[in-house]
């Protein structure tokens, strides 16, 4: 049987949880419709969607590993650890570079701005990063107690 | 789904792990851990390689006999 990829389980899991998901997505950009036709409006366009997308891939993304179907069947010699360190430090370094750079660009808008977008997307990209850690810690110690 | 105690035992009297068997079938350790558990239901194919590792048949594995299911001869 083939060794790349995830195997049959994993799959049929992994297609079960895009389908939740896929719905999840649209009754959320539904709702955002329904609240901007109301009058409420939490976040601007096109923050309010990006944010709703990224709730999505973070779900999508935490309930898979959570299920264990995120890696498939690989040789010892693979070390996903390391692997997402070295994407994750340059990726945390350019965007801080960019803010930085922005900022003293004087792009970031003339006055102060009562928009939050900025901020509860930053606070959520940290904390779905603490939340996949999280799932990934449970899912190994799961794993051990099962063997 | 009921345990599948057949495999384990099978599996248990080749010596292998269920990591063994998975690395042998090319699927993750937790699959294997859900088909004794009876939790998950394998494909014909993964049957199949389950079997040729084990030296058993899909009969000898998978098969469920039910309690008012006439005994089969042979």
């Amino acid at each position: 049987m083939s060794r790349k990829g995830l195997d049959e389980r994993q799959l049929q899991i992994r297609n079960s949880i895009g389908n939740q998901t896929f719905l999840l997505l649209l009754y959320l950009l539904m709702f955002d419709v329904v609240l901007y036709g109301m009058g409420v409006k939490w976040a601007s366009y096109p923050a309010n969607v990006l944010m709703i997308l990224a709730l999505g891939a973070g779900i999508y993304v935490i309930r898979l590993i959570a299920a264990g179907a995120f890696v498939g069947p690989s040789p010892k010699t693979q070390k996903p650890l390391l692997k997402v360190s070295l994407t994750l430090i340059p990726a945390i370094l350019a965007a801080a570079a960019i803010l930085v750079i922005a900022k003293n660009a004087g792009m970031a808008g003339s006055g102060p701005s009562e928009d939050i977008s900025a901020p509860v997307m930053f606070v959520g990209a940290g904390l779905a990063l603490l939340v996949a850690a999280a799932t990934f810690v449970i899912g190994k110690r799961r794993s051990k107690d099962e063997e | 789904m009921a345990k599948n105690l057949k495999l384990k035992a099978a599996r248990a009297a080749k010596d292998m792990s269920q990591k063994d068997l998975a690395e042998a079938v090319g699927v993750t350790r937790q699959t294997i851990n859900a088909i004794e558990n009876g939790d998950y239901n394998p494909t014909i194919n993964l049957c199949i390689a389950i079997c040729k590792v084990l030296g058993k048949t899909l009969n000898d594995l998978f098969w469920e006999e039910d309690q008012h299911e006439p005994k089969r001869i042979g």
